[in-house]
């Protein structure tokens, strides 16, 4: 009887944790009140998931703001990109009083039915980094087709300046299905449609460093003269296959990190895109409280940009 | 001479569990010399230096695996406690904390999940896979915690030599990495193989109520199997920190399954009691092979993932088989 009673008691905390872990930050509210009274805006961010960088810097941006401008804010999240919990949180939000929800969709299609239902309720949607295929007051993300592309033409001009003018080229994708790293990958390939390169097979790494050092390592055996790593920790993978193998590989990639500079600084990486996740944030919480007061919204497709960081400024960004 | 040779190799062959390794190691050379067909460049003096250090870290975990399912249980705490391993070396650096110090700190932490481990299975009697559940989930969340939710800044010059020991370094023309994983393998399998604290594992997998009665501690063999499986997940830890250079919290993501796969290929059975770490070798190499030659082939990941998993099935078939089919072949010599 005890050891059962343990069994269970240990089970209803592992779930409890599980429950609680799995609400991710939202705070504890008090009643949510009647929209009569002269209450806070309610603005929910929910992005792909709650440790990579990018979001974090989202989250910041979105909070400096929120705190300026005085809106009751939270940031949700699952833990892992996955479809299924990112609609989880837009039900928690909905059910939360939200006014409005910033959200950056894991794909364009997987979750408009509880967007729509969101909307239904009055809520405003706002897109932040990765926009679904139904209608929002606005959408503030990077253009990721043209990062790529923009990351592929540096690539190239890097190769040139090499005299490197044929060669393998090896993409570190995440996975098929993020949109974001799909479109960069796309972006990618069209920078390279007329050249005398050889664009392999795209391999993913999920997103995680050491797994894309593998892959970036075996590029380099294969003899490929390029590299470009389509998130973060592709980029670092990448960076750090190239900086052991001390060769002449060159290798772009994406977002910043301080790892990542420390790459740039090295030269392990030619250049990488970083994305404005601050400004993402910060301009999307403008945005969503101007559609919350019925104001209008003048500019409704912002792209937030890439700068390219190299060696000449990465002392700028440190 | 025939006799005397014929001899050698029944005994080779009788070692429980060499059966199956047998099976796995001719798919393992016939998976390489399809590879090797199919790319030139898989059989360069670079990539299998390079595919080494790709097995190592799968051996590694691989071997606490075993340990573990060889008890009767499963350790599905072994890619949190990695990742934990990974961001607390990574986060005590970052903070100039010097990579010695650090690592001491962090084998501290890692060994207290193992014992935690060990206990809530074998002396609060829970089933391994809800308590290992368990502390898979806090490990993640500690991993998480440790720089405030954020991936560490890069561990520096400093972590140079650190670096340099567990991933970057070559001795004798070999990755520092392969030969910290051969030490350790040669270690652990002379554990395994020949002390009493082996006996007792294989004891307490077989038939835990005749271990018990026959006087084996099952607490503590079950304690110590834990321990063997966090401290291989704490090196490859920080393998992984040394590989990127900084702490990352997702690190060590499914590593727990990946262990179980190598272990299950090399003839390790889920029922407990059974299997050869020299399996668990063959098991990472095939799982390293397919990564490295699926790539060099140009297949499409979803390859990857389909192969894999038929080939996991298809060992732990192959145990199942061998075990039912043994009984009525043993009275028939008798």
């Amino acid at each position: 009887m005890k050891k059962k009673l343990l069994t269970v008691l240990l089970c209803v905390s592992l779930v409890g944790t599980l429950a609680a872990g799995c609400g991710g930050k939202d705070k504890e509210e008090s009643s949510s009140g009647d929209s009569s009274d002269e209450k806070k805006s309610k603005v929910i961010l929910i992005t792909m998931d709650s440790t990579d960088q990018h979001w974090v810097s989202v989250d910041r941006g979105a909070k400096e703001e929120a705190d300026k401008l005085g809106v009751d804010y939270a940031w949700m999240a699952p833990d892992k990109k996955d479809d299924a919990q990112q609609i989880e949180r837009i039900n928690n939000a909905v059910a939360d009083g939200a006014d409005a929800i910033m959200i950056a969709a894991n794909g364009p299609d997987s979750i408009t039915s509880a967007l729509d239902e969101a909307k239904g309720e009055g809520i405003k949607i706002i897109y932040v980094d990765s926009p679904a295929n139904t209608e929002a007051e606005a959408t503030f993300a990077t253009d990721n087709e043209a990062a790529g592309r923009t990351a592929g033409e540096e690539l190239i001009k890097g190769l040139e300046a090499a005299k490197i003018t044929e060669g393998k080229i090896g993409i570190i994708g995440v996975n098929p299905a993020t949109q974001s790293t799909v479109d960069r990958e796309k972006g990618f390939r069209l920078a390279f449609e007329d050249s005398k390169y050889e664009l392999l097979e795209t391999q993913f790494g999920e997103g995680d460093a050491a797994k894309s050092q593998d892959i970036a390592d075996n590029y380099i055996t294969d003899g490929c003269v390029g590299i470009f790593g389509t998130n973060e920790g592709s980029t670092v993978g990448a960076g750090n296959a190239v900086k052991g193998d001390g060769g002449s590989v060159i290798a772009v990639g994406f977002d910043k990190s301080d790892a990542i500079l420390s790459l740039v600084e090295e030269g392990s990486l030619l250049c990488v895109m970083s994305q404005n996740p601050d400004v993402m944030g910060s301009e999307g919480m403008k945005a969503a409280v101007k559609a919350i007061n019925g104001e209008e919204i003048t500019e409704k497709d912002v792209d937030t940009g890439v700068s390219v960081i190299s060696k000449d400024n990465v002392a700028d960004f440190q | 001479m025939e006799k005397k040779k014929n001899g050698i190799v029944k005994k080779f062959l009788s070692i429980r569990g060499m059966g199956q390794v047998v099976t796995v190691t001719i798919g393992l050379i016939i998976m390489c010399v399809i590879f090797g067909i199919l790319s030139p460049s898989f059989f360069s003096g670079r990539n299998v230096g390079n595919l080494l250090r790709q097995i190592a870290p799968i051996l590694l975990v691989g071997i606490g695996q075993s340990y573990v399912m060889i008890t009767g249980n499963i350790d599905l705490s072994i890619g949190s406690v990695l990742g934990m391993s990974c961001m607390i070396s990574a986060t005590l650096m970052t903070k100039g904390i010097s990579p010695t110090v650090a690592v001491f700190i962090t084998l501290a932490a890692c060994l207290a999940v193992g014992l935690i481990n060990g206990l809530l299975v074998a002396q609060f009697h829970l089933p391994a896979f809800i308590a290992t559940l368990g502390t898979m989930q806090t490990a993640r969340g500690i991993a998480q915690i440790v720089n405030n939710n954020y991936n560490t800044d890069a561990i520096g010059k400093a972590a140079q030599g650190f670096r340099d020991f567990f991933y970057y370094g070559k001795l004798l023309g070999i990755y520092n990495t392969v030969w910290i994983t051969l030490v350790l393998f040669l270690v652990f399998n002379f554990l395994l193989s020949k002390t009493r604290t082996g006996r007792h594992i294989y004891a307490v997998g077989s038939n835990i109520d005749a271990a018990g009665l026959s006087g084996v501690n099952v607490v503590a063999t079950t304690v110590k199997a834990y321990l063997v499986s966090s401290f291989c997940a704490f090196t490859v830890g920080l393998i992984t920190c040394a590989t990127a250079g900084m702490g990352t919290m997702d690190a060590g993501n499914m590593y727990e399954m990946y262990a179980v796969a190598a272990s299950v290929i090399g003839g390790v059975s889920t029922l407990g009691g059974q299997g050869i770490l020299v399996g668990t070798i063959i098991g990472a190499a095939i799982w390293g092979v397919l990564q490295n030659g699926l790539q060099f082939a140009g297949a499409p990941v979803a390859m990857r993932n389909i192969v894999i998993g038929v080939i996991v099935v298809v060992s732990v078939l192959l145990d199942v088989i061998i075990r039912t089919g043994r009984k009525p072949k043993l009275k028939k010599s008798n």
